[in-house]
C-alpha cells in the first residue's frame, strides 16, 4: 500500500501528474528494481555516485554491481546484500518515474528523504507491510478533523484500500478527502452501517469509469452500462462493508449490521453532520468513495 | 460432474453474484437447473414451489434477509440443504445461520473450488 501512499505524495506536491504517475504504476509489475536505486533507498550510495556509475556503465561492459566496487562506493559484501534484497514496490515507482524522465535520481533521494521525514516513519523496508506504519499514514493524511481518528475509522479506511487493491487493482492514487456537506450523486450505490453511530457510504463514479471498474472486479470484458455493471458496484461495496463489519464484530463487541446496498442514480447525499468523499484515481477514471455520518 | 436435472436455487439480491455463482457451478459441473431469486420472500415462495436439490443463499437481502427466509425454508422441509453465500461472515451470524439449519458458510468472494466441493458433496451422491 506504500506504492499507493507514495503516489499520493507525489501528486499532492505536484512533482508528477497523473498520467505520469499512472504510466509509470502500470509497469510495476514487470518492472525488475536495479542495484543504484536500491543503494541509494539503503543510503549506501549517492545519487551522484549512482549517475556516475550508471554513465561509467554506459560506456563500459560490465555490471553496475562491479563498476561501484572499483570506485570504493559499495563492498562486495555490500553488493551481495543488495542483490538478495526484496525491494518494496514504491521504490520501483521511484525508479520507474526515474526512466521515465520525469525526475533524477538526486531528487528521487530527495523525495524519498522528504518523505520519510513528512510520514515520520523511518523503516518504509517492508517486504512486510507494517500495520502500524499504515494506520499511521492513514490517521496523517487520510483522516480529517470531521471524520477523527478512532480506530475503526483508520479501520474502515485501511480496509477499503486493501479491497481497492485485492479486489480491483493495485494501480491508483488516493487523492486529498473532501469534507461535504452534501455529495451530488452522479451515478452511484450506497450502502448504510448501523452501530454506535449510523454511517451511510456511497461509491460513486461516471458510467464510463463504472464499466471499466466493474470489468476488473468481476474479471469480466462489459462494454456497456448495465445491470452487470451495477451490480457490480453493488457488490463491490457490499463486499468490502461485508469485510469491515466482520472485523469490527471480532475485535469490538459492538454490534453492527449492514442495510441492503441501494442504487442511487441521482439526488444529493447528506448526512446527519458530514459527508466526506474519499477520491481514487485509477487510469480508467476516478472513484468516489464517501462516507456521511 | 454430471447432475442432470438437479435443481439449484440461488438467492442473491445482486444480478452479478448470482450470474457468477451459477458460472462457477457450470464449470465445475454439468446438467443442473438453476432458479434465480433476488429476496428473501422470493426463496422461500420460490423454495415452496420448485423443491429444489440445493440453495445457494446470501444473507444481507432486501424485503426478508437470508437467515430468515433460511429459517422459514427449514420449517417447510426441515431436509433442505441450504448453503449461505455471503460477505458478511460476522462469527454471531454464521452461528445463528448453522443453528438455523445452514449446511456450509461460504464466504464472497468464494474459490470455484469451495463451489465445487459443496457440489460433490452434497449432490454427488445422490
Amino acid at each position: 500500500m506504500y506504492t499507493q501512499f507514495l503516489g499520493n505524495y507525489l501528486l499532492q506536491r505536484g512533482i508528477v501528474t497523473q498520467d505520469q504517475l499512472f504510466e509509470a504504476m502500470s509497469r510495476l509489475s514487470q518492472t525488475h528494481i536495479k542495484l543504484g536505486t536500491i543503494a541509494i533507498k539503503e543510503g549506501l550510495m549517492t545519487a551522484k555516485e549512482v549517475d556516475e556509475c550508471l554513465y561509467v556503465q554506459s560506456r563500459e561492459d560490465k555490471r553496475f554491481g562491479e563498476i561501484a566496487i572499483e570506485r570504493g562506493y559499495l563492498t562486495e559484501d555490500q553488493v551481495n546484500d543488495l542483490l538478495s534484497m526484496q525491494t518494496p514496490d514504491y521504490i520501483l515507482l521511484g525508479q520507474n518515474l526515474v526512466e521515465d524522465g520525469v525526475f533524477s535520481y538526486e531528487d528521487l533521494e530527495r523525495i524519498l528523504f522528504d518523505y520519510r521525514n513528512d510520514t515520520e516513519l523511518y523503516d518504509l523496508s517492508l517486504d512486510v507491510e507494517n500495520q502500524d506504519a499504515i494506520a499511521a499514514i492513514i490517521s496523517k493524511f487520510f483522516l480529517v478533523a470531521e471524520m477523527p481518528v478512532e480506530p475503526t475509522n483508520v479501520m474502515y479506511l485501511e480496509l477499503m484500500f486493501n479491497s481497492l487493491i485485492r479486489f480491483v487493482g493495485e494501480d491508483f492514487s488516493p487523492l486529498t478527502p473532501m469534507v461535504l456537506d452534501e455529495y451530488p450523486i452522479t451515478f452511484g450505490v450506497s450502502q448504510a452501517i448501523s452501530s454506535e453511530r449510523d454511517y451511510v457510504t456511497h461509491i460513486d463514479c461516471d458510467r464510463e469509469t463504472a464499466i471499466a471498474f466493474a470489468s476488473r472486479y468481476a474479471n469480466e470484458e462489459f462494454a456497456e452500462f448495465d445491470e452487470y455493471v451495477i451490480a457490480a458496484l453493488e457488490d463491490f461495496l457490499n463486499l468490502h462493508n461485508g469485510l469491515f463489519i466482520v472485523n469490527v464484530s471480532n475485535d469490538t463487541s459492538q454490534t453492527i449490521s449492514l442495510a441492503p446496498p441501494e442504487i442511487t442514480m441521482e439526488g444529493v447525499l447528506s448526512g446527519p453532520n458530514k459527508c466526506v468523499d474519499f477520491p481514487v484515481a485509477y487510469p480508467f477514471g476516478t472513484i468516489h468513495l464517501i462516507i456521511c455520518f | 460432474m454430471n447432475i442432470s436435472g438437479k435443481k439449484i436455487l440461488v438467492c442473491d439480491d445482486s444480478v452479478l453474484a448470482r450470474k457468477q455463482l451459477m458460472d462457477a457451478v457450470k464449470e465445475v459441473s454439468e446438467g443442473a437447473v438453476f432458479i434465480e431469486g433476488k429476496n428473501g420472500s422470493e426463496a422461500v415462495d420460490l423454495y415452496k414451489s420448485e423443491k429444489p436439490d440445493l440453495v445457494f443463499m446470501d444473507i444481507v437481502m432486501p424485503e426478508k434477509d437470508g437467515n430468515t427466509a433460511l429459517s422459514e425454508i427449514k420449517e417447510f422441509d426441515n431436509e433442505a440443504v441450504i448453503i449461505i453465500v455471503s460477505s458478511v461472515g460476522t462469527q454471531d451470524q454464521l452461528k445463528k445461520a448453522i443453528q438455523l439449519g445452514a449446511k456450509d458458510f461460504i464466504q464472497k468472494p468464494f474459490e470455484k473450488n469451495q463451489i465445487q466441493e459443496i457440489i460433490e458433496l452434497r449432490l454427488g451422491g445422490k
